[in-house]
Parts: structure tokens; C-alpha cells; sequence
């Protein structure tokens, strides 16, 4: 069974590179005499990205992430995806994980099609063997033809988009982590990614999707998580999370406005 | 602020996942990593050979264009370094050459050390055992040594066969010790320079300066003393390149050699470990 726990989970993105010209800058400003400079100096500058989020996901679930640019979806996915460590908190998991969250796939664009999808296929876990075994399901699905004895860089984002989406779902992980922007494509392959996607949660495996597009969401997810400043605000049904955070939206551009 | 729910882990079905030990944290330790990271030698093989392949990819001859630059490199410098320490060209030509082959490994592997968490863009995206990347790095440096070894044994074959004594099968081990420290040093440096960027540069002129203080050029036996304490006794530079030159040479390296390069490897591997232990989690981080 799959499981994704998360507990209190926070991550503070320590910025680098700032530090002496913030220095500097309160230095100026201290010149009143508020600012203790000396604990200037041991101040680090850094970015909340996300704070006591737990939540829990097992078979079946297919959660969509919803918010603001920079409310903490992709943070959060980079979490339980294992790229960043939780700053606190913790995440347990059971099965099989795999991501996809940049177009850019295997590790450079210089490599033809049918490289990246080896060397993407083994930073996944898979054997060469295994990948082999699903490169005609690969070719079939990207519809790229020729084009995988070429080097990726050759492609344009929506033929990229479809290597990368077979290649994510080709190999059927349990628990499958996508952020925005994989899904898109033309109108015909977007249907096609969605049928693929629903097939795919049918096979008792985890999906959790960021994006900003509810008709993706209601076709694709059973959950939703509105998130707001690093925060997870609500768990719940899609509609009603969904309505929330336009509601709320609406709400804080009205504000906008107004101020 | 922080509402204490009760624990997710009350959950009975959790429970039931974790006393079944599926349930794992998710986190990475360091020996995971760098043991996980060595099984997978079918990945860092392959990344390994497509650095290879896309750094030729449109040349005509490829990887030999470090085996020319060297037979140019090797012809040249040896007409001035047979006139300057009064050498035998018999004698002194297979020293530089073997030499500087070395040289020009060891000296790309801690490059490629110091670069080797700043060019990886990709660990951003997706997770992998960082120190398959050392290995893929020492692998590919291995390959291009070849490539250059496998001339040069032909050549010394031809011109030079009372080169070529029992002794050569030392290159193997001699090369072992290079890749099991060349790992840790990747990693080291890599860490280091990712996260404090002017180190790069320091690594840079270091190296510079090795290689002329170095016996790669010139003959150790031309030093004594207080220098030769320092720059060939002490060198670790000078070790590694010893405990492979010197069986190409048909010559045993010296023991000394050998005890330096432990000591190195000890000393290496436990900086290197601890650092990685406790700063793997916030590579991603400074990358």
C-alpha cells in the first residue's frame, strides 16, 4: 500500500550570497543605533518556503495543490520527492516515488531522446533492461517518432512536455509527483495525459499535482490542498477547495485594488 | 500558531504500515549514499560514458585529441627538459610522458571535483544519490587515461620494450588507491566549493603551482634536502603520481609512496564522511 506521511514539515530555504550586501544595508540603517550589528553578523538570510504542513495520503489519492505563485506547491513536492530535507518535521514513505517537475529531463539536452529516456529511466531506479522493455510504449505515447535520434534540445516545449509525461508515467510508480506545466501540450495531447493519469491512480498509486488549472484538476484529482504562504490552509474535496481559493483570490485582488 | 494535532502516526493504519517496516523516513543517509550510490554503477557508468561522448560529440577523432595534445606536448617539452637537467631523450622522454598522463588525470578529477555540485543544475529537480556523481566523475577521468595508457604502451612496446618488466602490473593498484581517493576528494572539494564559491578558484591556482613544484618535469633525485622533504617526500601529489608512473617506467614505487597514500586515504575518508554526514541534507541547498 502506498502511504505519504508528513508531519509538521517545514523548510527554510537559506538564501546565499545576500548576506553581505543585507549587512551592509542594516549597517546603514544602524547608523541611528537600533540595530545590534553583532547579531547582524550572525543572521542568515532565508526564506520560509513551508511551515507545519502534515497531512497524509494512501492509495488512491490523487491530491491537487492549489495557491498562489510562491505558496509553497513546488516546496512542497521538492519535499516529499527528496530533494530538499525538511528543516523540521518529517516525511515518511511507503512505495516507489517518482518526479517530474521540469521540462528538462535527464541531466543534458545534448543527449538524443533515446538517451535521456535511458539515463532518465535509471536516475528513476530502473534497470536498463527495464527501460528497454518500455521503449516502444515510450514511442507510442510521445508520438515523436524520429525525433528521439535527436538531441532534446531540438524539441519544442510541447514535444518535450510529451517525452517527459511518458516517460513519468511508463513506468507506473506509486506514488507520482508532477508540478505545473507537465499536462500541457495541445488540446488533444492534454486529453490523452489526463486518460493516462486516471488510469493510472485506477492502479492503486499516489499522484500529487500542483496547478493552476481547475479544469485538469477536476478531470484528474479526488483531493485538494489549498496553500497559502507555506502553510497548508485546507485538505478536502476538490470543488469545495477549489471554490475557496477562488473566493479567496477574489478577495485579496479586491484588496489590491482597493489599497 | 502551530495547532498540535494529534500525531498522524496515531493513525491505525499508519501504525499498522510502520510496525510492518514499509513505512520508511524519508531521508538519506551518507554511507546509503555512497554504498547506494556505488551499486548503481550501471547509472554513473553510463552518465560517465555520455560525458565522454558529448564532450567529442561532432569531432572527428574525439577522446584522442587528449592523446595527441599530450604526443605534442611530451615531443616539445622534452627537447628543453633533456637540455635544462641533462638527461638521456631514452630515458627522460617515457618519464615525462607517463608523468604528465597522470598529471593531466589527477589534476582534471579535482577540477572536476570542485565543479562537480556546481554544474549539477539537475539535482534540483530530481533526487539522486549525490556520490554516484563522484563516481561517474573518476570513471570517465579512468577512461581518458586509458585511452592515453593504451598509446603509450604501444609506442614504449615498440622503441622502448626494456620498459616494460613484470613491475607493470602495478598500475592496477596504483590506479585502485587513485580512484578511492579521488572519490572522496570529488566529494570534498565539491561540497566545499558549491557552497563557498571562491574556493573554486583557489583550487585552480593550487593546482597551477603543483604542477611545477611537483616532479612531473623534472627528475626527483635533482632535489635534496629541506626541498625535496617538502616538495617530493611529503608531496601526496607526488605519491600518487609515483604509484603509477613508476611501474610504467618498469620501476617498483617506493614503499614511502604507498604509506603516504595511507595515511591520505585515512585521513580523506574520515573528513570526507563526517562532512557529508552532516551537510548532504543542505547540498541541495547551496546548489
Amino acid at each position: 500500500m502506498a502511504t505519504i506521511l508528513t508531519e509538521n514539515v517545514g523548510l527554510d530555504f537559506p538564501i546565499y550570497g545576500m548576506q553581505r550586501s543585507l549587512r551592509r544595508t542594516l549597517f546603514q540603517s544602524a547608523t541611528g543605533g537600533f540595530i545590534n550589528k553583532k547579531d547582524l553578523q550572525h543572521r542568515h538570510v532565508s526564506v520560509t518556503a513551508l511551515a507545519g504542513v502534515s497531512f497524509q495520503l494512501s492509495d488512491g489519492d490523487r491530491l491537487a495543490l492549489v495557491g498562489h505563485n510562491g505558496a509553497g506547491k513546488s516546496s512542497l513536492l521538492k519535499v516529499l520527492a527528496g530533494i530538499y530535507y525538511p528543516t523540521s518535521g518529517q516525511v515518511w514513505v511507503d512505495g516507489k516515488i517518482m518526479s517530474l517537475f521540469e521540462l528538462t529531463l535527464g541531466i543534458d539536452s545534448e543527449d538524443t531522446g533515446y538517451e535521456t529516456i535511458v539515463t532518465a529511466g535509471m536516475l528513476h531506479g530502473m534497470t536498463q533492461a527495464e527501460i528497454e522493455s518500455k521503449i516502444p510504449e515510450i514511442e507510442r505515447f510521445s508520438e515523436l517518432g524520429e525525433y528521439l535520434s535527436l538531441p532534446v534540445r531540438t524539441y519544442s516545449m510541447g514535444m518535450t512536455t510529451r517525452l517527459g509525461f511518458s516517460l513519468a508515467t511508463v513506468f507506473e510508480p506509486e506514488i507520482l509527483l508532477l508540478d505545473e506545466g507537465i499536462g500541457a501540450g495541445d488540446a488533444r495531447f492534454t486529453d490523452r495525459a489526463s486518460a493516462r493519469l486516471k488510469e493510472l491512480a485506477k492502479k492503486s498509486a499516489i499522484l500529487v499535482l500542483a496547478s493552476h488549472t481547475d479544469d485538469l484538476i477536476r478531470s484528474i484529482c479526488n483531493k485538494a490542498a489549498l496553500m497559502n504562504s507555506g502553510r497548508l490552509v485546507k485538505i478536502g474535496p476538490v470543488d469545495e477547495i477549489l471554490s475557496e481559493y477562488h473566493t479567496e483570490k477574489a478577495r485579496s485582488e479586491l484588496q489590491a485594488t482597493a489599497g | 500558531m502551530t495547532v498540535s494535532s494529534p500525531s498522524v502516526k496515531d493513525d491505525p493504519k499508519i501504525a499498522a504500515a510502520m510496525t510492518r517496516g514499509h513505512l520508511r523516513l524519508l531521508v538519506t543517509t551518507a554511507s546509503g549514499d555512497l554504498l547506494d550510490g556505488f551499486g548503481r554503477y550501471d547509472l554513473w557508468g553510463r552518465i560517465g560514458f555520455l560525458d565522454i561522448k558529448r564532450r567529442y560529440r561532432r569531432t572527428m577523432i574525439g577522446p584522442f585529441w587528449g592523446t595527441i595534445s599530450l604526443a605534442v606536448f611530451t615531443a616539445v617539452m622534452s627537447s628543453i627538459g633533456v637540455g635544462l637537467w641533462k638527461q638521456e631523450p631514452a630515458e627522460y622522454m617515457p618519464f615525462l610522458a607517463s608523468g604528465m598522463m597522470v598529471w593531466l588525470m589527477l589534476s582534471t578529477m579535482i577540477t572536476e571535483g570542485g565543479n562537480m555540485f556546481i554544474s549539477s543544475q539537475h539535482l534540483n529537480r530530481m533526487r539522486m544519490d549525490y556520490s554516484i556523481l563522484a563516481y561517474a566523475l573518476v570513471w570517465r577521468n579512468l577512461v581518458s587515461f586509458f585511452h592515453n595508457l593504451a598509446v603509450y604502451l604501444v609506442i614504449v612496446a615498440v622503441f622502448l620494450p626494456k620498459l616494460i618488466t613484470p613491475s607493470i602490473l602495478l598500475v592496477v593498484p596504483g590506479l585502485l588507491l587513485v580512484a578511492v581517493n579521488a572519490v572522496w576528494v570529488a566529494l570534498l572539494l565539491g561540497m566545499i566549493c558549491v557552497r563557498f564559491r571562491d574556493v573554486q578558484q583557489l583550487v585552480a591556482t593550487v593546482l597551477q603551482i603543483s604542477l611545477f613544484v611537483t616532479p612531473v618535469f623534472w627528475p626527483p633525485h635533482l632535489l635534496t634536502g629541506l626541498t625535496r622533504v617538502v616538495f617530493v617526500d611529503l608531496n601526496p601529489l607526488f605519491a600518487f603520481i609515483n604509484v603509477v608512473r613508476e611501474p610504467l617506467l618498469g620501476k617498483t614505487p617506493s614503499l614511502w609512496s604507498y604509506l603516504v597514500i595511507l595515511v591520505v586515504t585515512l585521513v580523506g575518508w574520515v573528513a570526507t564522511f563526517k562532512m557529508f554526514s552532516s551537510y548532504r541534507k543542505r547540498i541541495a541547498f547551496w546548489i
